[in-house]
């Protein structure tokens, strides 16, 4: 619907842009009749007069007819849903630089965490309640809707429903800091079972490690400093600070959207975060080689 | 361009001038019009703060005290008498009258500047406590820094009158210092209404 | 009036008044001057070095941009990049240029010799260059402010932005807002009370309006930003609680205060522009300018309007629905005075006899572009149009076809215009052209790709960009474009470096022009005109060379610099005020000033010492020389505090 408004005000832009240039390029063109050299004649040019008062109340109308437009568009996009829509509820706390999403159930037990990668189910509504622990953020997501701040102190609410399935890209859009640019983030909207079955799957603790490297590489994830800042339900961390690593392995980018998620990106976002995001909270791990290969596989593991 | 062409002969007009004539005058009232834009901003921002709290002062903090602020509002609002005296005295050549007048004025000044620090003293909280303490303390400190500069204007306006610089042709000087005394004394009324008595009211 | 014998003035006569409104030489004389041109060519050359300053910031900041995932520049210092960016070419650039206009065309277009405090002129100009010179200082040392020109809170807070950059930004800001008061209050006593007689408020060149309009925006608009600023700095010193949500504050105090100001701060730039528009269009379509009286009204509504505004800039912030659409609408209907204006000058030019000068290609160049900047101003007024675009490359796209468009077009306009007037000397038609033509194709290569950039989801503010967006090509170009823009600010130095000494002599009035600055000569004497002229007409200069003659105005004293005061509707001669000579009062006030800014960044107990120090300089400014004296103008009457 935005895009329909945005046609109609481009549309009207181009038509008054090419009137403008038109009509400058005639009277640059025209030949020019002897000037009056001194205080404008007595008689004050009628037809001029005319033409500037026309094209006046032309503007005058023309902008009426865009704000009534703009109004009703912003009236339909910002209505609340009603509950025969199931909407979902999703908190949303914007960090320096990450994003950290809490699915709100009326049962509190299925309130669940993840982080960086928010999933939606297609053709309901998601009501997005927005805060900061931080600086002021901006969610926005472009293909599904416009954006809102988030701000510490303050709760805003944002409504999105995606239409088709997909993945859509989002960015904090409001300067927060040295990492603003690589604060994006992945909105994944499945069809309804699949939703349904990732919500179950997420309410689970973490997943058990498949294999004995993944096991030694849960003892290095426990024994590391990890653990003060990440949590991973159903085991001994509960970080609060930093993103929930209970899904990590089933991520699609790793560092709020900034590299691909892969064994090789994620051992050197564990040996090196500053080197691929400069200036983030978060501390160089130092681990000899094996044991790295081992909390790599333990944490691709976690789907 | 010689011989007879009318002109325009402007070589009796004074130097000296008072009151709106003078374009000294000009500046001080726009900078008077800066002044309250300053002030009403301060203003703004207090409601503004309080609109987003639900308890205002917030909980802990009483409503300010208002016998000793209420005293020193009147004392600061005399004030403005020995001023005006002193200011029409002046264009009357009075010249004595424009310095007792002066420092009756800076007197009294100076009194509701201490009565304000006393008061200050006192208060149970410290500019950083909330944003209450911070706006309150702020629109203080802005009032009093113009009381004071004020005060040290006039001293300076007492000083050459004095020395006689000033009398009935030149006075444009004192009647700008008295323009800005008058208008201190008058944005006092708002910003005690708004910090004394608007907690208790709204 | 009186019919008299008037006999032109003798050489002695014109040297003496030449001696009394002089300037004393050398370096150490230079910062005792206090006349109006020599202050206003400082304003507009240090604000042209600043402009420099930022453009190259500016062209670091694309050069990074050019590719995805670029190292060229990291992100500490992407962000002192921008936020000095933004706030040289808002705050120490674009208004400071204007004043300078100002303050040397304003005295020679309404007919006198000054304007009615130099001193205080003086004063403004030496806090502008103290300003300027500590924040760069700062940016050198690395101090540079790294949180926006805008300084959002919280990021601004102590908290998330520790060290002294952020201080620095809120004092030196405060500090040069004190220049821009000071001018503001000068121009407007001096376009009120000093117009030559017969100059009725409805023969003042449309120029002149607009600094006035300008000038009254300045009173109104920048006070509260002051004290936003100092809330920042008490916040961020002395942990006082404005900003702070946990401390009962708000964030959001900051936004609104600081785009209280930010909004008229643009049409605070782009007005004065306006008024050089006008100046140029009626030299060069050789007729009176159609509908000046909707022209200075259409001036004052938009003055007005622009406080209404402030909201825009803040639709994502999570506000009541309602209150946005006040202000959709109000941004909506601002661009009506625009459109006013747009529609006189296109009326002007249809049947003027057009001269095809490099003014007049300025001038047309800012129709085009700004008129395309205002209707995307239209678009982002939008409520729903603007949550999808805030804060990406759209907004900078716009907001550079408007002030690029609105402002700096006109003021390259304005500089090949009175260039002549200022120095003696013609700037080259031929370099102008290309000036222009790069600067036209340079800006829409770099901006007008930003609105594509902007639709496809690219944020501001980001020192770089993951591949594969589909953002590469647009970014590529945007980067060739800025570089033909730095060619073409080459172009121009190059012109005005090599026409100073080569250009052609000017003459009075090289453009035939309307106005009184061309009856001076170029550059003008001292005294600018003698005698001082009275008008009876919008168009002095033309009636003068049409043989209308008005009445010289005699009686002024030639070895006192007495200027005539009239009145404010009128313009009858009133008095005359006898200006202060020479004096290096400004000066010592201006470092006084200073201790207390900059020592604010340190500690905050430097306030009251350098008030104190003020206090001393001001009264040594004013205080009156003995009476016992005879040289008449220590003994005239200047209103004393």
């Amino acid at each position: 619907m935005i895009l329909d408004l945005y046609l109609l005000f481009l549309g009207v832009a181009v038509l008054v842009m090419l009137g403008v240039v038109i009509t400058i390029g005639l009277a640059l063109f025209r030949r020019g009749r002897t000037p009056v050299d001194g205080d404008p004649p007595a008689e004050g040019e009628p037809g001029k007069f005319r033409a500037v008062a026309g094209a006046t109340l032309a503007t005058g109308f023309i902008l009426l007819v865009l704000l009534v437009s703009s109004a009703y568009v912003g009236q339909v996009t910002s209505r609340e849903p009603g509950q025969d829509e199931r909407p979902i509820t999703v908190n949303v706390i914007g960090h320096q630089w990450w994003w950290e999403f809490r699915y709100i159930d009326d049962q509190p037990s299925r309130t669940f965490v993840t982080a960086n990668e928010l999933h939606i189910p297609v053709g309901r509504p998601v009501i997005l309640r927005m805060t900061s622990r931080d600086v002021i953020h901006s969610f926005w997501v472009p293909n599904l809707h416009g954006k809102i701040d988030l701000m510490a102190g303050r709760t805003n609410t944002l409504r999105i429903r995606a239409d088709e399935p997909g993945e859509y890209r989002g960015q904090c859009a409001e300067f927060c800091g040295l990492q603003h640019a690589k604060m994006a983030f992945v909105v994944v909207a499945l069809p309804e079972e699949e939703f349904d079955g990732w919500v179950e799957e997420s309410l689970r603790p973490a997943a058990e490690p498949g294999t004995e490297l993944a096991q030694q590489g849960r003892e290095v994830f426990l024994e590391s400093q990890c653990s003060l800042c990440h949590t991973v339900r159903g085991t001994g961390a509960w970080g609060t600070i930093a993103p929930d690593l209970t899904r990590i392995g089933s991520r699609r980018t790793l560092a709020a959207g900034t590299v691909p998620n892969n064994r090789g990106t994620l051992a050197a976002w564990i040996l090196d975060p500053q080197h691929i995001k400069p200036g983030n909270f978060m501390p160089a791990t130092q681990l000899p080689p094996d044991r790295l290969h081992a909390l790599v596989a333990y944490l691709e593991g976690l789907r | 361009m010689n011989g007879n062409v009318a002109v325009i002969h402007v070589g009796h007009l004074p130097n000296l001038v008072s009151g709106s004539r003078g374009t000294l005058w000009w500046a001080m009232v726009l900078l008077l019009v800066i002044e309250a834009t300053v002030f009403s901003t301060l203003i703004s921002s207090y409601f503004y703060l309080r609109m987003g709290q639900p308890e205002w002062p917030p909980a802990g903090i009483d409503p300010p005290k208002l016998l000793l602020p209420t005293i020193n509002t009147f004392i600061l609002l005399a004030s403005s008498i020995p001023m005006y005296l002193a200011d029409s005295g002046i264009t009357q050549g009075k010249q004595r009258r424009l310095v007792w007048g002066a420092a009756a004025a800076t007197t009294l000044a100076a009194v509701f500047l201490a009565l304000k620090v006393v008061e200050y003293a006192g208060v149970p909280y410290r500019w950083d406590d909330h944003a209450y303490a911070s706006i309150v303390w702020l629109i203080i400190g802005f009032h009093s820094a113009h009381v004071a500069s004020v005060v040290l204007k006039t001293i300076v306006v007492m000083v050459l009158g004095y020395r006689g610089y000033f009398n009935e042709r030149r006075h444009l000087g004192v009647q700008i210092n008295g323009l800005y005394w008058h208008f201190v004394v008058l944005v006092w009324i708002p910003l005690y209404v708004v910090l004394y008595w608007t907690p208790r009211w709204l | 009036m009186h019919d008299q014998a008037y006999t032109a003035p003798t050489a002695a006569e014109l040297e003496e008044l030449d001696r009394t409104w002089d300037s004393p030489p050398g370096l150490l004389g230079w910062f005792s001057h206090v006349n109006h041109r020599s202050i206003g060519r400082r304003f507009i050359v240090t604000a042209f070095i600043f402009f420099l300053l930022g453009g190259i910031q500016a062209l670091l900041m694309r050069l990074q941009l050019a590719v995805p995932e670029n190292t060229l520049i990291d992100p500490d210092t992407y962000r002192q990049l921008f936020t000095m960016h933004g706030t040289t070419m808002m705050f120490f650039f674009a208004v400071p240029v204007m004043e300078g206009f100002g303050m040397y065309l304003v005295p020679l277009m309404i007919g006198t010799r000054d304007m009615a405090f130099p001193r205080m002129n003086a004063f403004g100009y030496y806090v502008y260059l103290i300003a300027g010179v500590v924040l760069y200082g700062a940016f050198f040392l690395g101090m540079a402010p790294d949180a926006g020109w805008f300084s959002y809170t919280p990021l601004a807070e102590r908290q998330f932005s520790p060290g002294l950059r952020v201080d620095f930004w809120a004092t030196m800001v405060t500090f040069i807002e004190v220049s821009a008061l000071v001018a503001a209050v000068e121009m407007i006593v001096t376009i009120f009370r000093q117009r030559a007689p017969g100059m009725t408020l409805n023969r003042m060149p449309l120029f002149v309006w607009a600094i006035l309009v300008m000038s009254f925006m300045i009173i109104f608009a920048m006070p509260p930003l002051m004290i936003g600023s100092v809330m920042l700095a008490l916040d961020r010193t002395v942990g006082m609680q404005f900003f702070v949500a946990g401390g009962g504050g708000d964030p959001l105090l900051w936004q609104h205060v600081f785009w209280f100001f930010g909004h008229p701060e643009v049409y605070i730039i782009f007005i004065p522009a306006l008024g050089m528009v006008s100046s140029i269009i009626i030299a060069f379509t050789r007729r009176p300018i159609f509908g000046y009286t909707a022209l200075v009204l259409a001036l004052v509504a938009t003055g007005i309007l622009g406080f209404g505004l402030w909201v825009h800039h803040m639709y994502a912030a999570g506000l009541p629905q309602l209150g946005m659409s006040f202000f959709t609408a109000a941004s909506m209907l601002i661009a009506i005075p625009s459109g006013v204006q747009i529609f006189c000058w296109i009326a002007t030019l249809w049947d003027g006899r057009l001269v095809f000068r490099t003014p007049l290609l300025f001038v047309l160049g800012f129709l085009v572009i700004f008129v395309a900047g205002g209707l995307t101003g239209v678009m982002v007024a939008s409520v729903p149009f603007d949550l999808q675009v805030h804060d990406t490359f759209f907004i900078v796209a716009h907001l550079h076809y408007v002030l690029i468009g609105g402002a700096v077009f006109p003021l390259f306009g304005g500089v090949y215009y009175w260039f002549p007037k200022m120095t003696g000397r013609m700037l080259s038609e031929r370099l102008g052209r290309w000036n222009f033509w790069t600067l036209a194709i340079g800006f829409n290569l770099t901006f007008f790709p930003m609105h594509q950039l902007g639709l496809e989801g690219m944020p501001r503010r980001v020192y770089t960009y993951v591949d594969g967006l589909g953002w590469n090509g647009m970014n590529m170009a945007a980067t060739l474009g800025a570089v033909l823009i730095a060619v073409s600010v080459t172009l121009f130095l190059v012109n005005v470096a090599v026409s100073l000494r080569r250009g052609a002599i000017a003459g009075n009035d090289p453009w035939e022009a309307d106005s009184l600055e061309w009856t001076a000569e170029s550059p003008p004497r001292n005294y600018n005109f003698h005698p001082i002229p009275s008008v009876a007409g919008l168009y002095p200069r033309w009636d003068t060379r049409a043989g209308r003659m008005t009445p010289p105005v005699l009686g002024l004293r030639n070895d006192v610099r007495e200027v005539l005061v009239t009145d404010p509707l009128d313009a009858e001669p009133d008095y005359k005020s006898v200006l202060p000579h020479p004096s290096y009062a400004p000066l010592i006030l201006a470092f006084a000033c200073t201790v207390a800014f900059l020592g604010a960044v340190y500690d905050v107990r430097w306030v009251p010492v350098g008030g104190v120090l003020a206090f001393f300089a001001m009264v040594y400014w004013n205080w009156p020389g003995t009476v016992e004296r005879t040289p008449p103008w220590k003994e005239a009457g200047r209103g004393e505090r």
